[in-house]
C-alpha cells in the first residue's frame, strides 16, 4: 500500500559510485573561471553563485557525479555536503548520466487532460522505453515533469532543459524524433498571443482533433 | 449585463499590447516612467502612489503592493537592502509571467527599477525558473542592452540613483516560488523554506531586509507611475483593481494567456474570450486560480466574477488567475490523483504532515482511482486535509489539502462511482 515509501518520487543518487571522470578531466578553463568569478561578484557571499557553477558544470560534464560535485565546492570554496544538498534539491540538475536528448514530457493537469499522458505513452512506445528510463543507445531519456509553464499550448515537451515544443501532435513528435537523431535540436518557438492574432497574425494550434480527450490512463499499466 | 469589469471588449491592453517586436529596448522606449519617478518623487511618494492605485500581489497571495513596500525597515547605514522579483511560475496552471518575459520584458525591468527606488535597494534578484532557459537567454540579452543605455546599472540616467538586476537560474523546484523558500535558494542552500515570523522585510536574504514580489506585480507599475493611481484603480473590480493575465487551459477552442480588466464574469472568458468548449461539450469544472485553488463546478459559477472578493463568496480564491476548464466527460479522480502527485512530488519535506501527508493522498487517491479504495477512504482523505492545514512551515501543504478537500466535497458522486463499483461488483450483490 505505502507505495512512496517503497518507491520514492525523488530517488536518492548512488552516494559513493565510482568515479566517472579522471584527474585530469576535472578542472574549468581560464574562460569558465571567469564567469564563475562574475556570479560570485553579483552575491554578498560565494554560496550564491552556486546554482550557476551547477548549470555551468552540468552543460559542461553532462551530469553531475561526486567528483564534479566536489570540484564545484572547491572552486567556490564551499563544503562539499552543501554542493551535494542543493544539487539533489533539484530535480533539473542531473546526478546520474542520463541519454543526449532528453525529453521532459510535461504531465500535469493542463497536459494531462489534452493529451499529455497520450503524448508519453507514444514516446513511450516509439522509442521502447519506459518514462525515466534511457534508450540503449543512449540516444534518448524520457521524463515525465510537472508543470512547464506552457499550459496553454498542452500538450508540450522540453527537449534537454532547452527549447519548449509547444502543442506536440504525434506527427510533431515523430519529426521531433528524426530531427533530434539527425542532430538537429529544435528552434525557440514563440506562440503569439491569441488576442495578436487578429493584428500580428499567428502560429496558435489548428489540429486540435488530436489533443481532444486524453486517452490513456494518468500511469498506464504497462509502466509499472 | 454591466459586469465590473466594465465595458472590457474596448479595452486596451497595457501589459502585452499589441506591439510588433516590444521586447526589444528600441521598439518598448526609454523608461519613461522611470524617468519620471527620478525626477519627481521621493520613494515614500512612489510607494504612496501604488498604494493609492490599490494593486494587488499577483503571486497568489493578493497583498496589497504599496502596503507591502512600505512594511521595510528604516534605512541603516552599511545594510545592505534587496528585492527579489519572483518569476519561478511553477504552479500548475500558470502560464502569465512567462509571456510577460517573452513579449514585454522591458515593462517588468522598468517596474523592478521603480520598486528598487521605492525600497531603496541597490540590488534586485530576478529569480526564474530553470526550465525557463530560453528566456532568460532572452532577458539577458534585454538586460544587457538597458546597462547599455545605463538604465540600469551606475547613476542611472544622471540622476545620482544606482541599482543593479542580478538574474537568478532556478533548477525545476515549485517549491522555490513561495518566498522564504527562494531566498534559500538565492543563497545557495537547499530551498526549505523559514519559518515566518520574522517576516522577509525585517530579516530576507542573508538576513537583509527585503521585498518580494511576483514579476506581473512588478510590470503593473510603469503604466501606473504614468497614467495615474486613479486611472489603475478605476479598471475592472474594486478592491481589486487591474489588469489580470487570465492564462486559459485545458478544454477550450482557443487556450492562451489574455489581458482583461479583473472582476471578469466566468462565463464570459469562457464563453467570449477563450471561444466555448472544444467539441461543443458541456462544462464540467473549472479550476479559477492554479492547482491550489479550489476547484468550482460548472453550476458554481453563475454571476461569479474573476476577483478576490467574488471568488471568495462562490468557495474559491483568485489565486494566480491561471484558469482551467475541464468538460463533462472529464474524470475528477484521475484529475486530483495528478494534483496530489503533484503535490507529493513537490513538497520539500521538511515538515512531517507534508512530507508523509502529501504522499498518503496520492496513495489513497491512486487507491481509489484504479477501483480499489472503499468510502472510508473519502473521510480519511478529509481527515488528512484536517490535519495538514495549518500545521507546516509554508502554505504548501495548506495548498495542498484545498483542492483534495474541495473535489472531493464538490464531486462527491465521481468518488463514489469509482468507490462502490469495487465493492459491491455485480457478482457479490448476485
Ligand atoms: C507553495 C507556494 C508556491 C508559490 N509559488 C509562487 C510562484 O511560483 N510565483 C509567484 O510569483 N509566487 C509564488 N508564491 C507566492 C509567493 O510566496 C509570494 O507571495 C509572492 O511572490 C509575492 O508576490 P506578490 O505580492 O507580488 O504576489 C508561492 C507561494 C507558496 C506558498
Ligand atoms: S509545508 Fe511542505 S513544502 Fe512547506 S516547508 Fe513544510 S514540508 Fe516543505
Ligand atoms: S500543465 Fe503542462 S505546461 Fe502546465
Amino acid at each position: 500500500m505505502a507505495d512512496f515509501i517503497r518507491n520514492p518520487v525523488v530517488t536518492l543518487p548512488d552516494r559513493n559510485p565510482a568515479p566517472h571522470f579522471c584527474e585530469q578531466e576535472l578542472a574549468f578553463t581560464e574562460e569558465e573561471k571567469t564567469k564563475i568569478a562574475r556570479w560570485v561578484s553579483q552575491y554578498p557571499t560565494p554560496d550564491g553563485a552556486v546554482m550557476w557553477t551547477l548549470w555551468l558544470a552540468q552543460e559542461k560534464f553532462g551530469f553531475l557525479p561526486p567528483e564534479v560535485l566536489r570540484l564545484v565546492g572547491e572552486e567556490l570554496g564551499i563544503p562539499y555536503a552543501q554542493v551535494y544538498g542543493v544539487a539533489t534539491f533539484y530535480t533539473q540538475y542531473y546526478k546520474q548520466k542520463k541519454g543526449v536528448c532528453v525529453l521532459d514530457v510535461c504531465t500535469c493537469f493542463s497536459c494531462q487532460f489534452t493529451g499529455g499522458y497520450d503524448l508519453l505513452h507514444y514516446l513511450e512506445e516509439k522509442l521502447g522505453i519506459h518514462a525515466g528510463e534511457t534508450t540503449a543507445d543512449g540516444c534518448f531519456t524520457l521524463q515525465e515533469v510537472e508543470c512547464l509553464g506552457a499550459c496553454g499550448s498542452a500538450p508540450m515537451l522540453q527537449v534537454s532543459n532547452g527549447p519548449f515544443v509547444h502543442c506536440v501532435t504525434r506527427a510533431r513528435a515523430d519529426a521531433l524524433i528524426d530531427a533530434l537523431k539527425a542532430g538537429r535540436m529544435p528552434e525557440f518557438a514563440s506562440v503569439t498571443l491569441p488576442q495578436d492574432e487578429d493584428e500580428l497574425g499567428g502560429n496558435r494550434r489548428t489540429d486540435v482533433a488530436f489533443c481532444e480527450r486524453y486517452a490513456t490512463l494518468p500511469i498506464a499499466k504497462h509502466t509499472r | 449585463m454591466a459586469t465590473k469589469a466594465g465595458d472590457w471588449r474596448s479595452y486596451q491592453r497595457v501589459l502585452l499590447p499589441p506591439v510588433r517586436d516590444l521586447h526589444k529596448l528600441s521598439v518598448y522606449g526609454d523608461y519613461a516612467a522611470l524617468r519620471k519617478v527620478l525626477a519627481e518623487y521621493s520613494p515614500q511618494e512612489v510607494a504612496g502612489i501604488v498604494k493609492k492605485s490599490g494593486l494587488r500581489g499577483r503571486g497568489g497571495a493578493g497583498f496589497p503592493t504599496g502596503l507591502k513596500w512600505s512594511f521595510m525597515p528604516p534605512i541603516k547605514a552599511g545594510v545592505p537592502r534587496f528585492l527579489c522579483c519572483n518569476g519561478d511560475e511553477s504552479e500548475p496552471g500558470t502560464f502569465k509571467d512567462r509571456q510577460l518575459m517573452e513579449f514585454n520584458p522591458h515593462q517588468m525591468l522598468e517596474g523592478i527599477l521603480i520598486a528598487n527606488y521605492a525600497i531603496t535597494a541597490k540590488t534586485c534578484y530576478l529569480y526564474v525558473r530553470g526550465e525557463f532557459a530560453d528566456w532568460i537567454t532572452l532577458i539577458d540579452a534585454e538586460l544587457a542592452k538597458a546597462y547599455e543605455a545605463n538604465l540600469v546599472g551606475d547613476n542611472i540616467m544622471g540622476t545620482g540613483f544606482s541599482t543593479d538586476i542580478v538574474v537568478h537560474k532556478g533548477a525545476g523546484a515549485y517549491i522555490c516560488g513561495e518566498e522564504t523558500s527562494l531566498m534559500e535558494s538565492l543563497e545557495g542552500k537547499r530551498a526549505y523554506p523559514r519559518i515566518k515570523p520574522p517576516f522577509p522585510a525585517q530579516s530576507g536574504i542573508w538576513g537583509y531586509p527585503t521585498t518580494i514580489n511576483n514579476a506581473d506585480t512588478l510590470a503593473c507599475v510603469p503604466p501606473i507611475i504614468k497614467r495615474g493611481a486613479e486611472w489603475f484603480a478605476g479598471i475592472g473590480a474594486p478592491g481589486h483593481p487591474g489588469p489580470i493575465l487570465y492564462g486559459i487551459s485545458g478544454h477550450v477552442n482557443c487556450p492562451g494567456v489574455y489581458e482583461y480588466p479583473s472582476g471578469m464574469l466566468i462565463t464570459d472568458l469562457l464563453e467570449e474570450v477563450a471561444g466555448g468548449m472544444r467539441g461543443g461539450k458541456a462544462l464540467k469544472a473549472v479550476v479559477p486560480g492554479g492547482a491550489s485553488v479550489p476547484v468550482l463546478r460548472a453550476d458554481m459559477i453563475d454571476g461569479v466574477t474573476m476577483d478576490a472578493g467574488s471568488l471568495k463568496k462562490a468557495g474559491s480564491m483568485l489565486g494566480t488567475a491561471g484558469m482551467l476548464f475541464l468538460d463533462e466527460d472529464t474524470d475528477m479522480v484521475a484529475f486530483l490523483r495528478r494534483v496530489t502527485r503533484f503535490y507529493h512530488h513537490e513538497s520539500c519535506g521538511q515538515c512531517t504532515p507534508c512530507r508523509d501527508g502529501t504522499g498518503w493522498m496520492e496513495n489513497l487517491v491512486t487507491r481509489i482511482d484504479e477501483g480499489e479504495g472503499n468510502l472510508r477512504d473519502l473521510d480519511l482523505l478529509l481527515d488528512l486535509c484536517n490535519q495538514m492545514e495549518g500545521r507546516t512551515v509554508c502554505a504548501l501543504a495548506d495548498a495542498a489539502a484545498w483542492p483534495v478537500r474541495n473535489t472531493i466535497l464538490r464531486f462527491r458522486k465521481d468518488f463514489e462511482a469509482k468507490c462502490r463499483s469495487s465493492m459491491w461488483t455485480a457478482k457479490t450483490v448476485a
